[in-house]
């Protein structure tokens, strides 16, 4: 499991935007130990200058989040950054939630609880997307 | 402002308020019925009896007047015949006391002679006497020795002097034998003196010639005097020379007319008993009352019938609106508790999802390091962790599904088709458990327009259910149709237990399960109304205890939002 990430050419950077403090930390340590560059901040407001100062590959963004949300956010990143690679993550997101944001440029959503798993599935999928974008 | 309310509406109104006090509705419904009986009743029983009553005092009037007509006709006649009789008589004893008979009649034989020929015409001739201007008898012919007696002074010869003719009242006299005097006075050969021809008659002839014109009309006819002393005897007011008294005057079956009889001081009464016609009254009685009845009675049963359907109607209508109450709160304490539900879960999802990533951190670090003889033991529990995570996350998403307003994706579906994939998964579980499935498709079942996912869940769910209901040993039974134009219905039967009614009221709310604690979240059924509701169908159950359940859902054919 743990060589998955680095099997990886080039070490994928990953940005985990959650309010939950100890949900971000514990996915980003557990991304990290599989490989991945992985970092977290625990608001919208923090996620955009964030991006801006060391744009990651992707980005795994809760949905529900006081003041900044996440489809707000996601807007942001889109505005600035159209290449990175978002996947929406939310314990309180309907599928609804998870399709507009799609609609709005995400590259897939996934409801908490998840496995490191599939998140690792999704991140590697979103980062061949980001390959794409690059290459265009 | 105080409203205003009259007696009558005061009265409806505690009446109502009592029937609707009453405890129970069926004593309800009963109160209600007898009082609207009541009421109808009244309204058509009182203007037919007032129409019944007006009629029956209208007509004993009308007949009573038509009988006083009749009575009062025939006094007149008895009245004639009389008058006929006394005048007859009058002017006999007129004719013979001419003027110039006075010196004649005064001889014995002369006398004798006469009364000879007016006895020959009138058996009622007693005595025959000439009296002069003092009021002596002069001549005298009849039984008794009268000749020579002085009857000056009596009220007959008194009123003879003043009156030409004079008929007296009947009376005793010196014979004690009931009779009546007719006199003539006239003048002695114009010499201004008065000589009297008196005649004697004997009451019997009075009494003999009412008697024959006793007519079938009245009861009793007979002859009074000014003093209502009686000139005829009675049957039933006395003899002759008693004295009369009329019958009370509120006696209504007693009808008795008056008429003077001209020249005479006498007057004639008739007498009618239980006067009203007869025959005419009682059948008019009868009819009246035979009509009077069946009114009432078709009054009763038409009143029993228009009643019976109203409370029926009332009763009916309660029930519905009862039935729509419950269906709408009920399907608004699903909705509530599947609102409530999805919060929960929502709120959940966080927690968990933290616990799951540092229980998996700590599962990853920990295969980091080196082992040592807790490896076993922490990942044994890391690992009840994890399944813990992983059953939460199972219910929390299924309570999601279940409010989840998922795209339908429509199209063309046979249901029948349909039912027999999932039949398909189920089979092998079927077969384990001895459970036999029996479908009967309906041939022509029209196809619907629907969500193919979300309908093999719901048949999924349901016969899934029904497996479970039956355990081991049993049969289930599908079976497709028509239910109305617009839609299509799929029965599912099982030989199962069967729910009771408590639990059946509770089957689709989220979280309700008969099932042993940890195999079934008990959202099966609540999702699977959920979807079914979503696709514009409905969902009935019916169950009877250890006969088994049914499951009929019931779909539109053209889904519609």
């Amino acid at each position: 499991m743990q060589n998955k990430g680095t099997e990886n050419m080039v070490e994928i950077d990953v940005l985990v935007v959650d309010d939950e403090e100890d949900f971000a930390s514990a996915l980003t340590a557990r991304l990290t130990l599989k490989g991945f560059n992985a970092k977290a901040v625990t608001s919208g407001e923090e996620a955009l200058p964030a991006i801006a100062n060391d744009p990651p590959h992707v980005v795994v963004l809760d949905l529900k989040m006081p003041d900044l949300g996440g489809l707000e956010v996601l807007e942001g990143i889109k505005s600035f950054a159209p290449n990175i690679e978002v996947i929406i993550l939310t314990g309180h997101g309907s599928v609804a939630n998870g399709i507009e944001g799609m609609e709005r440029g995400a590259f897939d959503y996934i409801m908490k609880p998840v496995d490191l798993e599939e998140i690792i599935v999704k991140i590697n999928e979103a980062y061949e997307k980001y390959k794409m974008n690059i290459s265009k | 402002m105080k409203k205003k309310r009259n007696w009558f509406s005061t009265i409806i109104q505690s009446t109502l308020d009592n029937i609707l006090e009453a405890s129970s509705p069926l004593r309800r419904y009963r109160k209600l019925r007898i009082a609207l009986l009541f009421a109808m009743i009244g309204i058509s029983m009182i203007p037919l009896s007032n129409v019944a009553g007006l009629g029956y005092f209208q007509y004993e009037d009308l007949l009573k007047k038509s009988e006083k007509e009749q009575l009062q006709w025939n006094l007149n006649g008895a009245k004639k015949s009389i008058e006929t009789f006394v005048g007859e008589l009058q002017s006999v004893v007129n004719f013979v006391a001419r003027d110039d008979r006075y010196e004649e009649l005064l001889k014995q034989e002369a006398l004798e002679d006469l009364f000879a020929r007016l006895q020959e015409g009138y058996k009622g001739f007693v005595d025959l006497g000439v009296i002069d201007c003092q009021g002596v008898q002069r001549s005298y012919v009849g039984p008794y020795n009268l000749k020579g007696k002085n009857y000056s002074g009596q009220d007959w010869y008194e009123q003879a002097n003043i009156k030409k003719v004079y008929i007296s009242n009947v009376f005793l006299g010196y014979r004690q034998v009931p009779h009546f005097v007719i006199k003539v006075a006239n003048e002695i050969d114009d010499t201004g003196r008065q000589w009297v021809l008196r005649a004697t008659i004997n009451a019997e002839t009075l009494q003999e010639f009412t008697s024959k014109i006793n007519t079938k009309a009245a009861d009793e006819i007979f002859i009074v005097d000014d003093g209502g002393v009686l000139q005829t005897s009675t049957t039933s007011y006395g003899k002759v020379l008693d004295v009369y008294t009329s019958p009370d005057r509120m006696d209504d079956s007693i009808l008795t007319v008056f008429a003077p009889l001209e020249n005479t001081p006498w007057t004639l009464v008739l007498v009618k008993k239980g006067y009203i016609h007869g025959e005419d009254w009682a059948s008019f009685q009868k009819r009246l009352l035979i009509i009077f009845l069946s009114f009432m009675v078709i009054c009763l049963f038409v009143s029993f019938i228009i009643v019976s359907i109203l409370i029926e109607h009332m009763r009916n209508s309660d029930k519905r609106n009862q039935e729509i109450q419950a269906k709408a709160e009920h399907s608004n304490k699903l909705a509530s508790i599947g609102r409530l539900a999805t919060g929960v879960a929502h709120e959940v999802n966080n927690p968990l999802a933290v616990i799951q990533q540092n229980a998996g951190l700590i599962q990853d670090l920990l295969e980091m390091v080196e082992k040592n003889k807790y490896s076993s033991t922490l990942d044994k529990s890391l690992l009840a962790v994890q399944n813990a995570v992983n059953r939460c996350k199972v219910i929390t998403h299924r309570l999601l599904g279940f409010a989840r307003r998922m795209d339908v994706s429509l199209e063309d579906i046979d249901v029948n088709e349909l039912v027999k994939e999932v039949l398909g998964f189920l089979d092998k579980e079927a077969m384990y458990n001895y459970i036999n499935i029996e479908t009967t498709f309906s041939e022509d079942l029209p196809h619907i327009h629907s969500d193919r996912g979300q309908l093999q869940q719901v048949f999924l769910n349901i016969i899934n259910n029904a497996i479970d209901a039956i355990g081991k040993d049993g049969v289930i039974l599908i079976r497709s149709g028509t239910f109305d134009d617009n839609h299509i219905e799929l029965e599912i039967c099982d030989s199962g237990t069967g729910i009771d009614p408590d639990a059946l009221e509770h089957i689709f709310e989220p979280f309700y399960t008969t099932k042993e604690v940890g195999k079934g979240t008990g959202l099966g059924l609540s999702i699977t109304y959920g979807l079914v509701k979503q696709l514009g169908g409905r969902i009935k159950v019916d169950s009877i205890i250890d006969k088994g359940t049914i499951f009929t859902v019931i779909l539109p054919i053209h889904y519609a939002e």
